[in-house]
C-alpha cells in the first residue's frame, strides 16, 4: 500500500525547488511509520491511564461496591499528607540515586573494559548480558539466600569484615536490608548500564582519540574532553531508563522483604494498595502521584543534558 | 530524503501476518465448544508435594476425582501457593463475574471479604445445618458470616505447642499441665533452648498475635459485622498481655536469631538441633519429624500456650473452607460437588494423603486415622479446633492483618505503647483517614 | 580493533567474570543441594551432598515446562514484532521532519514510566472483555507497550549517530536508496537492532506482575508466575533448590540467545567500521 508518492532523493545540494511538497511527503510518511508504535503503546495504556484518573476521584474499593462515594481531590489529600507516603518515596529516592551513581560508575569501568579486549569477545559479551537475562524473581531469590541467616554465604565468606559476623540478621533491619536489595538490584543492571554504553563509547572514531593523544592530552583529559562529551546522548539514555527503572523498582522487594523494616518503594506501596487491599480509588490517585514523580525526574534529567534526540539533519 | 525500504511492504505483510498470528488463537479460544457432561472447575490451593510420588488422586485432586459423578466431572486448577495472591487472583476475578469458577478452596480470612462482597452462592439451609452440628466449633466460626455458615470446611489447622522431651524433663517444666507463654520463655532461656515461632512480617505474625490476644479474653475487633464501623479493641488488657509476651520473647536468649524473619518452615531446623526446645506452630509437624528418628522419638506435644495463667488458650485456627461462586454456570453441581467434597470419608482421606486435619468431629473417630496419629494426639488436635479463636471474620481483614504487622513488627520494637499506637492506626486505616 | 591490553584490562576482565558469574554459580550450586539441606539450612557456598534430583523433578513437572514453552513464545514474538515496530518508528523519528514528532516521542516516555501496577486492574478488565484474559495475545501485547518507547529511543539514539552523509555518499556513488538503506544503514544499525532486541525479550522473560495477574492457567502463565507456584515438602517454605534447579533450566535458553546474539552485535560492529 506504498504509495510512490515519495520523491527521490535529492542532491544535498540546496535549492529546494519543491519544498513544501517534500515537506508533506516526508510528513506523511513519517507519521505512517510511527503510527504501528504508537496506537499499540496508547491502546494500551490508554485506557488504563484515563481510569486510573477518573478513579483517583473516588472512595472505592473492589470488595465493597456498594460503598463508591465521589471525593474529588479527598484521596489526595490523603496521601499527600500521609508520613508512610513520604517515607517510602525517600527510600525509593535513595535506592534510585545510589544504585544509579554506582551502577553508572561501575557500568563505565565495564564499558571500558570490553571496549579493549580483544580476544575474549564472546565470553565477555555473553558474560556481561547473563545477569540481565536471569529473572528478576530467580536473581531476587538467589540474593535474599545467599544474605540468609541459615543459608546464605555472605555471612560466612564476609566475616572478617568488622560489621559483618556469622550472625548478622541481613533483613533484620533497615539499613541492611536497603543493602541486600540495592546489591541485588546493582548486580543485575549494570550490565544493561554497560551494555548501553558500550554502544555509545564504540561509536566514538579512534581518530579523534588518537588526535587528542597526539596533542599530548593524558588519560584523564582524553577520558573528561573527547571520550565523555561523545557519549552524551548513550550516556543519557542509559541513565534517564535506569534512573526510572529504579524509581519503580518493586521485583526485588517484593521478593526479599515485602517491604518489611520500612524498606518499601512507592511502587511497593501502589501495589499494595490496588492489588492487595483492592483500594482502586486510592490506589489510583498513588498511581497518579507515581506517575507524575516519574514525569518529574525525566524532565530535570532530560533537560540536564540537553541533547534533543529528535533532532533529523545534523547540521555539521 | 529515503524512500521507505520497499522492504515497507514486506513489513507491512509482517505485520498482518503477526497481527493474525496474535488475535487467531484469541479467536479461536472463543469458539471452544463443549458437549457431554459439564466439567466444574474447583481453584485450589496447592497441596503439598506428594510424598510417595503417587500422582492424581492424591489430596485435592483426589478428592475431585472421587467426586466426579455420571453427571458432572470436577476439575481441579493451582491458584498460587501464597495466600495474599489466592486471594487477589480469586477476588478479581468474582467482582469481574467470571463464570471460569465453579468452586474454590479459601482460607478462613477470606470468609468474610467474600461474603460481604456478594461473591459467594448462599448454601442450602439442610446441607448449612448439617455442616454447623458436625463440624468442631473453631471450624464453624472460621465459616460464619453475619450469624449465616457461608462457607464448607473442607479441613482445619490448628497450632500446637511441640516440645523436646527431654529438654522440657531438663528444665523441669511439666507438661501434663497448661504452661504459660512466660513459663515456656522462661524454662528455655535458663536452659540453653531456643523458642520458635513465626514473626516475620507476614499473617503468620499476626496469626501469633491474635492468639496470644484471645488467650487474654481479648479480641482485635468487635462487631466485625458493621464493616468498617468496627470497634478497635486490641488496646486493652489483653492487648497490653500480649504485647508483653512478644517483647518478653524477642529480648530474651530463648528467641531464634532470625525470629524478624521466622516463619512456620524456618523453625523447623533448629527445633532437630541440641537448641530445640519448643516451637508453637501447625499440625503438619507430625509427619514432618517421622523421618527424623532421633527428634521424632524426643518430640512431645501440648495445647497452645496460656497467655494468662489460669485461663485456658484460643489455639490459632486456619484450614480450607470450600466456597461456590455466586455466578458459577452450574449452581445446582456445584452446590453437589461441595457437600461431596467436605463429607467426612473425604477428610479422612485428605488428612492421611497430606496430614492436613479433618473439620468434621466424626473424623477423628475414623480407623484410618487412628492407625496414622496417636490417639492423645487426635484428642489434642480436635480439641484445640474445637476451643480455637480464629482471627475476626470481617470483611476488612486483610487492612487489619497488614495495619497490625507494621505496627508490631519488629518483634524487637514491640512494647507497651504498641497496642494503643496499632490500635490507632488500625482505626484510621479502616476510616480511610491514612495509608496502610 | 587492536590495542594492546595492559594489566589493568585484564583485571578488569576478571572482575567483570567474577561479576557477572558468582551469583550464577550460586544458583547452580544451591540447585545441586538436596532439599533436606536447604530447609535444614546450609549456610556453605558448595553443597554439602551433590544431586541432580532437582533437575529431576523439575523435568517432571510438566507444568514448569509448559510455562517454560509460554514463556519463550510470547517473549520471541514480542520481541519480533517491537523490533520491527520500533525501527520503523525510530527511522522516521531519526531522519524525518513531521508534525507531532516531539508527541510520539513524549508519549513513548509517558509509557515508559508508567506504573506497571496500576496496568493490572483495567488491563484486566480489557482482556475480560476482548476475551484475551489467559492468552498468549494477552500478554504479547502489555509487553510490547512496554518496551517499544526504550527500543524507539535506543535504535534512534543509533540511528541519529549514522552520520547524514554516509547514506548520501552511497547515493553519490551510485546506489539507488533502498541499497543505500541496506548496505549502508543496516549494518550499522544493526548494534541498535539487536540491542532493542535483547532488551525486549529479556523484559518479556523476566516480567511477573502482569504474567501473574493476567493468567489463570498454564496455557499462558510464564515461568516468573509459575514459579510462586512451587511447592515443597512444607506448604510454609518454597522448596529453594527446586527454586534453584528451575533458575538454571530457564537460563539456559538465555544463554544459549545471547551466545547467538552477540556474534551478530560484533559482526555489525566490524562490517560498519566508520573510517573516514
Amino acid at each position: 500500500m506504498t504509495e510512490t508518492v515519495v520523491a527521490p532523493r535529492p542532491t544535498p545540494a540546496p535549492a529546494p525547488a519543491r519544498a513544501s511538497d517534500r515537506s508533506i511527503a516526508e510528513n506523511r510518511l513519517g507519521l505512517k511509520l510511527v503510527a504501528p508504535a504508537v496506537v499499540l503503546m496508547v491502546l494500551v495504556t490508554a485506557y488504563p491511564m484515563l481510569q486510573a484518573l477518573y478513579l483517583s476521584l473516588f472512595k472505592y474499593r473492589l470488595t465493597v461496591p456498594d460503598d463508591k462515594s465521589f471525593t474529588g481531590l479527598g484521596n489526595y489529600a490523603t496521601v499527600l499528607g500521609d508520613s508512610l507516603f513520604w517515607k517510602d518515596m525517600l527510600n525509593t529516592v535513595i535506592i534510585m540515586i545510589i544504585t544509579v551513581a554506582i551502577e553508572l560508575v561501575i557500568g563505565f569501568a565495564f564499558a571500558m573494559v570490553m571496549h579493549r579486549i580483544v580476544f575474549a569477545r564472546g565470553v565477555m559479551r555473553t558474560a556481561i548480558l547473563i545477569p540481565y537475562g536471569i529473572i528478576t524473581v530467580v536473581s531476587a531469590f538467589a540474593w535474599q539466600f545467599a544474605f540468609s541467616l541459615n543459608n546464605g554465604f555472605v555471612n560466612g565468606w564476609f566475616k572478617w569484615l568488622p560489621w559483618i559476623s556469622s550472625d548478622t540478621n541481613w533483613f533484620g533491619d533497615h539499613w541492611h536490608a536497603m543493602f541486600a536489595i540495592m546489591a541485588s538490584e546493582i548486580w543485575k543492571t549494570t550490565p544493561f548500564m554497560s551494555l548501553l554504553l558500550l554502544a555509545g563509547l564504540s561509536q566514538i572514531s579512534e581518530d579523534m582519540i588518537e588526535a587528542a593523544k597526539v596533542d599530548g592530552a593524558t588519560w584523564t583529559q582524553r577520558l573528561v574532553k573527547v571520550i565523555l562529551p561523545n557519549m552524551r546522548a548513550a550516556i543519557m539514555v542509559a541513565v534517564l531508563f535506569r534512573a526510572l527503572d529504579a524509581f519503580r523498582i518493586f521485583d526485588n522487594i517484593f521478593i526479599m522483604t515485602r517491604g518489611a523494616e520500612n524498606t518499601e518503594s512507592s511502587s511497593f506501596l501502589t501495589y499494595r494498595q490496588v492489588i492487595e487491599q483492592f483500594q482502586l480509588g486510592m490506589g489510583s490517585a498513588l498511581s497518579v502521584l507515581l506517575f507524575l514523580s516519574v514525569l518529574l525526574i525525566a524532565y530535570i534529567l532530560v533537560k540536564l543534558f540537553r541533547v534533543d534526540l529528535a533532532q533529523a539533519r545534523q547540521e555539521a | 530524503m529515503a524512500h521507505p525500504p520497499p522492504g515497507a511492504r514486506r513489513i507491512r505483510r509482517i505485520c498482518g501476518a503477526a497481527v493474525g498470528l496474535l488475535l487467531g488463537p484469541a479467536l479461536l479460544a472463543g469458539c471452544g465448544g463443549s458437549s457431554g457432561k459439564p466439567t466444574l472447575t474447583w481453584y485450589i490451593n496447592p497441596d503439598p508435594a506428594p510424598t510417595s510420588g503417587s500422582k492424581g488422586g492424591f489430596g485435592q485432586a483426589g478428592i475431585a476425582q472421587r467426586c466426579s459423578t455420571s453427571s458432572y466431572t470436577i476439575k481441579v486448577q493451582e491458584l498460587p501457593g501464597d495466600a495474599t495472591q489466592q486471594r487477589i487472583q480469586l477476588a478479581r476475578r468474582l467482582a469481574a463475574q467470571d463464570t471460569g469458577i465453579d468452586l474454590m478452596s479459601l482460607d478462613p480470612v477470606f470468609t468474610g471479604e467474600f461474603a460481604n462482597a456478594g461473591f459467594l452462592a448462599p448454601l442450602p439451609a439442610d446441607l448449612s445445618s448439617e455442616l454447623k452440628s458436625s463440624t468442631l466449633a473453631g471450624a464453624v466460626d472460621g465459616a460464619t458470616w453475619d450469624g449465616k455458615l457461608v462457607v464448607a470446611p473442607l479441613w482445619a489447622n490448628t497450632q500446637l505447642l511441640w516440645y523436646r522431651k527431654s529438654f522440657a524433663q531438663k528444665a523441669g517444666l511439666d507438661m501434663s499441665k497448661p504452661v504459660t507463654w512466660d513459663q515456656v520463655i522462661k524454662a528455655a532461656a535458663a536452659n540453653g533452648g531456643t523458642v520458635g515461632v513465626q514473626a516475620k512480617k507476614y499473617e503468620g505474625y499476626v496469626v501469633w498475635i491474635n492468639a496470644l490476644i484471645e488467650g487474654a479474653g481479648g479480641s482485635i475487633i468487635q462487631d466485625a459485622s458493621t464493616g468498617s464501623d468496627a470497634k478497635v479493641t486490641i488496646d486493652s488488657g489483653a492487648g497490653d498481655k500480649a504485647a508483653a509476651v512478644v517483647q518478653e520473647l524477642a529480648h530474651s536468649k530463648a528467641a531464634e536469631g532470625d525470629l524478624s524473619v521466622s516463619n512456620e518452615g524456618t523453625v523447623l531446623g533448629p527445633f532437630a538441633t541440641s537448641k530445640g526446645a519448643f516451637q508453637v506452630n501447625w499440625t503438619f509437624i507430625y509427619a514432618n519429624y517421622k523421618k527424623d528418628k532421633a527428634t521424632f522419638g524426643d518430640l512431645g506435644w501440648t495445647r497452645y500456650p496460656e497467655t494468662v495463667a489460669g485461663t485456658p488458650s484460643k489455639p490459632p485456627l486456619g484450614g480450607i473452607n470450600i466456597g461456590i461462586n455466586k455466578h458459577s454456570s452450574h449452581l445446582a453441581d456445584a452446590t453437589a460437588a461441595a457437600k461431596c467434597i467436605t463429607s467426612t470419608q473425604n477428610q479422612v482421606t485428605y488428612a492421611i494423603d497430606t496430614g492436613n486435619m479433618p473439620a468434621s468431629k466424626a473424623a477423628y473417630q475414623s480407623p484410618e486415622l487412628a492407625k496414622a496419629y496417636p490417639p492423645d494426639l487426635l484428642q489434642a488436635f480436635s480439641s484445640s479446633i474445637d476451643a480455637a479463636g480464629p482471627r475476626p471474620v470481617t470483611p476488612y481483614w486483610s487492612d487489619i492483618s497488614s495495619a497490625i504487622q507494621s505496627t508490631w513488627h519488629s518483634p524487637l520494637s514491640v512494647g507497651s505503647g504498641t497496642p494503643k499506637k496499632s490500635e490507632g492506626f488500625i482505626t484510621d486505616v479502616l476510616k480511610g483517614r491514612k495509608l496502610l | 580493533m587492536k590495542q594492546r591490553m595492559s594489566p589493568a584490562h585484564w583485571a578488569g576482565f576478571v572482575v567483570i567474570l567474577v561479576w557477572c558469574l558468582l551469583p550464577v554459580v550460586w544458583i547452580l550450586m544451591v540447585s545441586l543441594k538436596p532439599v533436606g539441606e536447604t530447609t535444614t539450612g546450609s549456610p556453605q557456598f558448595f553443597p554439602k551432598d551433590w544431586t541432580v534430583q532437582n533437575y529431576k523433578d523439575i523435568w517432571d513437572n510438566h507444568d514448569f515446562l509448559r510455562a517454560l514453552g509460554n514463556s519463550f513464545g510470547i517473549a520471541v514474538i514480542a520481541t519480533l514484532l517491537a523490533v520491527v515496530f520500533a525501527t520503523l518508528a525510530a527511522y522516521a523519528i531519526a531522519r524525518l521532519e513531521f508534525r507531532g514528532k516531539r508527541v510520539v516521542l513524549s508519549i513513548a516516555l509517558a509509557i515508559a514510566m508508567f506504573p506497571v501496577v496500576s496496568l493490572v486492574g483495567p488491563l484486566f478488565d480489557m482482556w475480560r472483555v476482548l476475551h484475551l484474559f489467559n492468552t498468549w495475545p494477552g500478554l504479547i501485547i502489555p509487553y510490547m507497550s512496554f518496551t517499544l518507547p526504550l527500543a524507539i529511543w535506543t535504535l534512534s539514539a543509533f540511528f541519529r549517530e549514522i552520520p547524514w552523509e554516509m547514506e548520501q555518499a552511497a547515493q553519490v556513488d551510485g546506489a539507488t536508496s533502498w541499497q543505500a538503506f541496506r548496505k549502508v544503514i543496516v549494518p550499522l544499525a544493526a548494534p541498535g537492532v539487536f540491542t532493542a532486541a535483547i532488551l525486549t525479550f529479556f523484559f518479556a522473560w523476566n516480567e511477573f506482575v502482569l504474567a501473574i495477574s493476567l493468567t489463570s492457567t498454564t496455557a499462558a502463565r510464564t515461568v516468573p508466575a509459575q514459579m510462586s507456584f512451587f511447592v515443597g515438602s512444607d506448604q510454609f517454605n518454597p522448596p529453594y533448590s527446586q527454586l534453584a534447579a528451575a533458575a538454571v533450566i530457564v537460563t539456559v535458553p538465555v544463554v544459549v540467545i545471547v551466545l547467538l546474539f552477540q556474534r551478530k552485535i560484533v559482526a555489525g560492529l566490524t562490517a560498519g567500521a566508520v573510517k573516514g
